[in-house]
């Protein structure tokens, strides 16, 4: 594999991303959840609803930019996970429910370049559908409250951009998935079955930051209790998985 | 010597249960279509599958172009194999864009190859339509012409003629006739014996995975030929005709 080569996959690969349904609405249904779920939910708990703010949690009772942002952050963390998994287990799983893989052999083209272009649309698409939710948050945030966000509230946008972007890293999985098991279903199943395990790892508590899936959502939320170290052990998990899809593709046959 | 633009010995892929293929021996030569004929399951997809690198043979090589296929130019192959290299969302030109660029062309060569396969194939009307509006048989043309656009010196097609009505038949027909005379070797699986007596030079049958002899294209009654090959063969190895 050359750059010259990987740059004629990321270009097709990047044309078939931008024509995609399942890519535009998984953002907008991701961005639009977001912020409406943090919106609603302050002024839920703002207006006085004791159940919904005992619910949210002591951050998110206090009202405020903090409550925006906290609701933001868990949402991302857990919607973002199921988001981004269906778009990338779309762009994997598809090739093999359409039938179009066949003609993804026998091309100067190899597979592992074109895995890896998929790859790297995907995180591009990640990153911007990231971007426009933290955009997004921003303004609903300043309807709710009605105030610019201080210091405080900068850095916690900062955090939801940079968890959103993570949890599309952490769905990288999915494209092992679709592609040892040809198709959709089981990469949306791995897809899942990581965020049950994530909420419960969450849910838990101490030590979660050791488990990947997790460690961007505990230190978004509670950046004091998930060190460096946790974050950069997170990091290997995608690329793990990255890996692991391109050499699956490169030694894919069609004999199922 | 004519060139042997794919040559396959003792090519082995069994499946458990029994299906594949054993101990295929051919060859197609620059400027031939050759055709593969058999029955249904006789192993015709998994051969060309084995061609095309989707599968690894247990035993036997193949070359395309005189190279293996680890270090064969896939810039010059074209194959259609199954289903058509078609996306849904996008439309006919967009289609064979991605096609002519995975096939190494650059933007301003794809456009003119795109361009040409669109005509040749009649396609034209249907450049600016999605390919999941399309009709199977326009699917299948649109498949075929990003197998043929870039004018690969080796094609491979498994029953191209699936789905295609009369006209579509022919102009398949024509644009292989005319691949085969710029020097390509064209390799197509079909079924239909009528159908691939009008274009093949040369056609070998094959029968539950092996290679039992081959028929004139040019013969009298090509299909008794054909089921007394495959007869003969089931009757040796103790199978009855399905």
């Amino acid at each position: 594999m050359n750059l010259s080569m990987l740059a004629t996959a990321v270009a097709v690969e990047g044309r078939k991303a931008a024509a995609s349904r399942v890519l535009t609405s998984s953002a907008i249904l991701l961005i639009v959840g977001v912020a409406a779920l943090a919106a609603a939910t302050t002024a839920a708990a703002g207006s006085g609803n004791e159940q919904l703010a005992a619910k949210l949690g002591p951050l998110a009772a206090t009202g405020g930019w903090p409550a925006v942002l906290n609701v933001a952050t868990q949402v991302t963390a857990a919607a973002g996970l199921l988001a981004y998994g269906v778009g990338l287990s779309w762009m994997f799983g598809r090739e093999f429910t359409d039938g179009t893989v066949t003609g993804l052999f026998g091309l100067p083209v190899t597979r592992p370049a074109l895995a890896l272009a998929k790859l790297v649309v995907f995180l591009l698409w990640g990153a911007a559908t990231a971007v426009a939710l933290t955009l997004a948050v921003g303004l609903v945030g300043f309807a709710v409250t009605g105030q610019l966000p201080q210091p405080g509230d900068v850095a916690g946008l900062g955090r939801l951009l940079a968890l959103a972007v993570m949890t599309a890293a952490l769905a990288v999985p999915a494209a092992w998935a679709a592609t040892l098991g040809r198709g959709l279903l089981p990469a949306i199943a791995t897809i899942v079955g990581l965020m049950a395990v994530t909420q419960i790892v969450v849910v838990a508590g101490a030590g979660g930051g050791w488990f990947p899936p997790a460690a961007p959502a505990l230190w978004a939320l509670l950046p004091a209790t998930v060190g460096g170290a946790e974050l950069l052990f997170a990091a290997f998990f995608p690329l793990l998985f990255g890996g692991l899809t391109l050499h699956a593709w490169h030694r894919l046959q069609l004999d199922r | 010597m004519t060139a042997a633009r794919i040559e396959v010995c003792g090519l082995t892929r069994l499946f458990s249960g029994g299906a594949g293929v054993q101990g295929i021996d051919f060859d197609v030569t620059a400027g031939e279509i050759h055709a593969l004929v058999g029955l249904n399951g006789a192993g015709k997809t998994t051969l060309m599958r084995l061609l095309l690198g989707m599968l690894r043979p247990t035993a036997g090589t193949v070359h395309i172009d005189r190279q293996p296929l680890r270090t064969a130019d896939w810039s010059n192959v074209g194959h259609l194999v199954e289903t058509p290299l078609a996306y849904g969302e996008l439309d006919g030109r967009a289609n064979l864009m991605l096609a002519a660029r995975l096939h190494g062309a650059d933007a301003g060569r794809a456009a003119r190859m795109v361009d040409d396969v669109l005509a040749e194939l009649n396609l034209t009307r249907y450049a600016a339509v999605r390919a999941r509006r399309m009709s199977l048989g326009n699917r299948q043309r649109l498949g075929l012409a990003a197998a043929l656009q870039h004018h690969p010196r080796v094609v491979v097609l498994d029953e191209p003629t699936n789905a295609l009505d009369p006209a579509g038949v022919i102009l398949l027909r024509e644009a292989l006739v005319r691949r085969a005379a710029e020097g390509a070797g064209v390799l197509v699986s079909s079924h239909h014996l009528d159908e691939v007596a009008r274009v093949a030079h040369r056609i070998t049958v094959i029968n539950a995975g092996r290679v039992i002899g081959t028929l004139d294209p040019r013969g009298v009654d090509i299909e008794r030929s054909f089921f007394a090959l495959v007869h003969a063969d089931d009757t040796c190895h103790d199978r009855s005709v399905r």
